[in-house]
């Protein structure tokens, strides 16, 4: 190193004149300064760098918090948007199907049709419409309830559906009506076939819970274009021909005519005409004896409704009644008939006559009315007719279909003092501990094995049981349907109490049974 | 799109089945890497509500992916999967897990778009060069 290298010593090691002093002052304080200048440039771009370093880091956290929450968002959207088309799709669903069997409804049935009129019009070709109907479904609703009746409607939809293609459309109509669309068929006889194949398969028993119910069904057949070109039509002809079907006794098929719409027409005719004998008061009541089968005097009668019809003439309750029961007039007739026959056994007493016990048929619409009581207590108080007088009778199905319930309307008739019969005896489900618990008064034996008694010894012994058995319940029990005086002799044998029948009197308008009551001469058998 | 979909999923199917002898053990594996590289973009809320939207779906198929939540630990993050893939066999493991994540990354795709999605999965697992998804991934 020479000495001239580091001036700066060279030169501090040299007096220094007084202005290279000021200047080496100033030198100085200008190095302080700017020695504290760098310092604090340090120190920011420290704070800089630090700063610059935390940003990032507060940044992305809050950027993932951002992500996380807009993640978290959509997802829920996603679900919820999921949710709403899964609704809308079980809403779509139940719109278009029958909510008990699932089956296709009304709706979807009607859309199916729509399509296969379309195609068949297109390629000239034919299908067919079944309407189907369970024969006796009501009973076993009536007299099983409505869950086993539910029970079974879905196991008739399960076998019906098994026995068609997949291209082919089950649907119910609603209660115990289906309808089986066919697509293309060839000829009238595969509808023929398809409909065989539906009566074996439903003819097996139907396991539900503990019983073995044995249900068939009536269909009627209709084929496009022939019975009809629009799904109304067709529907139509074939719910005929199903009528039809029924008429031939149930459990078979029949393809629609014609001639058939004649008979629809007619049921159409009944209904409307039905209402207006109501108003126009077109029924009366007629009067079967009933007889004390130990000393032959009137004991009772039934009351039995006639349609005094302006140009039919006298029409039986077996030719409006089921009608009236389809579309509810029931009910306004049913009242009608208990105030007719309260008022007549009311009228006879008032003439004199011995007073006997007036019996009337109520059905199981009329019994499940929340207003039945009611409408009892005050036709007995209108009419002033005591209460000991009036027997209703009722079937097996009816008082077994929910027991308990009918069990507390029965209690409440008792107390009333209203006499109770089970009509029909013997031909319903009944069970043993309710006969022993409802407030019976009588049984009252069905004609059918009254018929059949003397030659069939089956039918005997069972006419001998009811009554031992009626006797040990401490019960009345009555036989109807007696026609002969071989069948009389038998109940008298038996012990049988009342007999009821054309050998002993068809039913008969109130003036000619006042005058049977009025001659007072037992009835000779 | 639809190729690019269709890459992603056979990439995944071709991760899963590269490890057949010990199934639960790789499946894990894969989860762990990917949950690093989406948390640290969509936190830990933004994973856990991708990841249980995933298992609701894919139990549809695989009931026995019995997965109800995510361990707040992150070593244990996956531990309820493993006990879920250890009872069923390598075959059932490698199957869900693939419709597993591929649920996972079809939703993620949906929310930030294919490219972002595939770069993240690339980060994640790398790929193999020998791959042929792999290579297929890296040269799309």
């Amino acid at each position: 190193m020479n000495k001239n290298d580091n001036n700066g010593v060279s030169e501090a090691s040299v007096p220094l004149s007084r202005e290279k002093l000021a200047t080496a002052h100033k030198n100085a304080a200008d190095l302080h300064e700017d020695s504290a200048n760098q310092a604090g440039s340090r120190e920011r771009r420290i704070r800089v760098v630090e700063t610059t370093q935390a940003a990032p880091d507060e940044h992305m956290i809050m950027l993932q918090q951002a992500n996380a929450h807009l993640v978290i968002a959509t997802i829920e959207a996603q679900k919820l948007a999921e949710q709403v088309q899964i609704a809308k799709d079980q809403l779509d669903h139940l719109a278009h199907h029958d909510a008990l069997t699932d089956l296709p409804n009304r709706i979807l049935l009607n859309d199916r049709l729509a399509q296969s009129i379309a195609l068949a019009h297109r390629q000239g070709k034919q299908f067919a419409v079944m309407f189907m109907d369970l024969d006796r479904f009501k009973h076993i609703n009536d007299s099983l309830g409505h869950e086993v009746g539910d029970q079974l409607l879905l196991s008739v939809a399960q076998r019906m559906v098994s026995c068609v293609r997949h291209s082919d459309t089950i649907s119910r109509q609603g209660g115990d009506e289906f309808v089986l669309l066919l697509h293309s068929i060839e000829h009238a006889e595969d509808a023929a076939l398809s409909a065989q194949k539906m009566l074996t398969a439903l003819a097996l028993p139907h396991s539900i819970g503990q019983h073995d119910l044995h249900i068939s069904v009536s269909i009627g057949i209709s084929i496009y274009p022939d019975d009809g070109r629009d799904a109304e039509t067709l529907i139509k002809s074939a719910d005929t021909a199903m009528y039809y079907a029924k008429e031939n006794g149930r459990n078979n098929y029949r393809f629609f005519e014609q001639n058939m719409n004649a008979l629809a027409a007619e049921l159409q005719a009944i209904e409307a005409n039905l209402r207006r004998a109501l108003e126009r008061q077109e029924f009366v009541l007629y009067y079967q004896p009933k007889i004390n089968l130990h000393n032959s005097a009137i004991v009772g009668v039934e009351a039995l409704i006639r349609w005094q019809h302006p140009e039919l003439g006298l029409l039986l309750p077996e030719q409006f009644v089921f009608i009236a029961e389809d579309c509810g007039l029931i009910l306004p007739m049913g009242r009608w008939v208990l105030r007719e026959a309260c008022l007549q056994a009311r009228i006879w007493q008032q003439a004199g006559l011995p007073p006997i016990t007036i019996a009337v048929n109520i059905s199981a619409l009329e019994f499940r009315d929340n207003k039945f009581l009611e409408n009892i207590r005050a036709t007995l108080e209108d009419t002033c007719l005591e209460p000991r007088y009036l027997q209703l009778e009722l079937t097996e199905s009816v008082l077994m279909r929910d027991a308990d319930s009918a069990n507390s309307v029965l209690h409440a008739l008792a107390d009333l003092g209203v006499k109770l019969a089970i009509d029909d005896f013997g031909t319903g489900y009944s069970s043993l501990i309710y006969l022993r618990r409802f407030p019976i008064d009588t049984l009252k034996i069905d004609q059918s094995f009254v018929n059949q008694m003397i030659s069939n010894p089956e039918d005997a012994s069972i006419i001998s049981a009811v009554i031992s058995m009626g006797k040990s319940l401490k019960k009345q029990v009555i036989a109807e349907g007696v026609e002969t005086s071989e069948q009389s002799a038998f109940l008298q044998a038996q012990h049988c109490d009342e007999g009821q029948g054309y050998y002993f009197g068809r039913p008969m308008v109130a003036e000619a049974l006042a005058a049977l009551l009025q001659t007072g001469v037992p009835l000779l058998f | 799109m639809e190729t690019s979909e269709l890459l992603r999923h056979r990439i995944i199917k071709n991760l899963v089945a590269q490890h057949p002898e010990k199934a639960a053990d790789a499946a894990i594996n894969l989860w762990e890497q990917m949950a690093t590289q989406i948390i640290s973009i969509v936190g830990e809320g933004g994973f856990n509500a991708l990841y249980a939207r995933s298992v609701f779906l894919t139990q549809s198929t695989f009931y026995w992916l019995a997965v109800s939540s995510l361990s707040a630990q992150a070593d244990y993050r996956f531990a309820e999967l493993k006990m879920s893939f250890e009872g069923q066999t390598p075959v059932q493991v490698g199957e869900a897990n693939s419709l597993l994540l591929i649920n996972f990354t079809d939703i993620l795709a949906s929310l930030i778009g294919e490219q972002l999605t595939t770069s993240i999965l690339h980060s994640a697992w790398g790929f193999d060069a020998s791959n042929r998804a792999g290579k297929e991934f890296k040269n799309e």
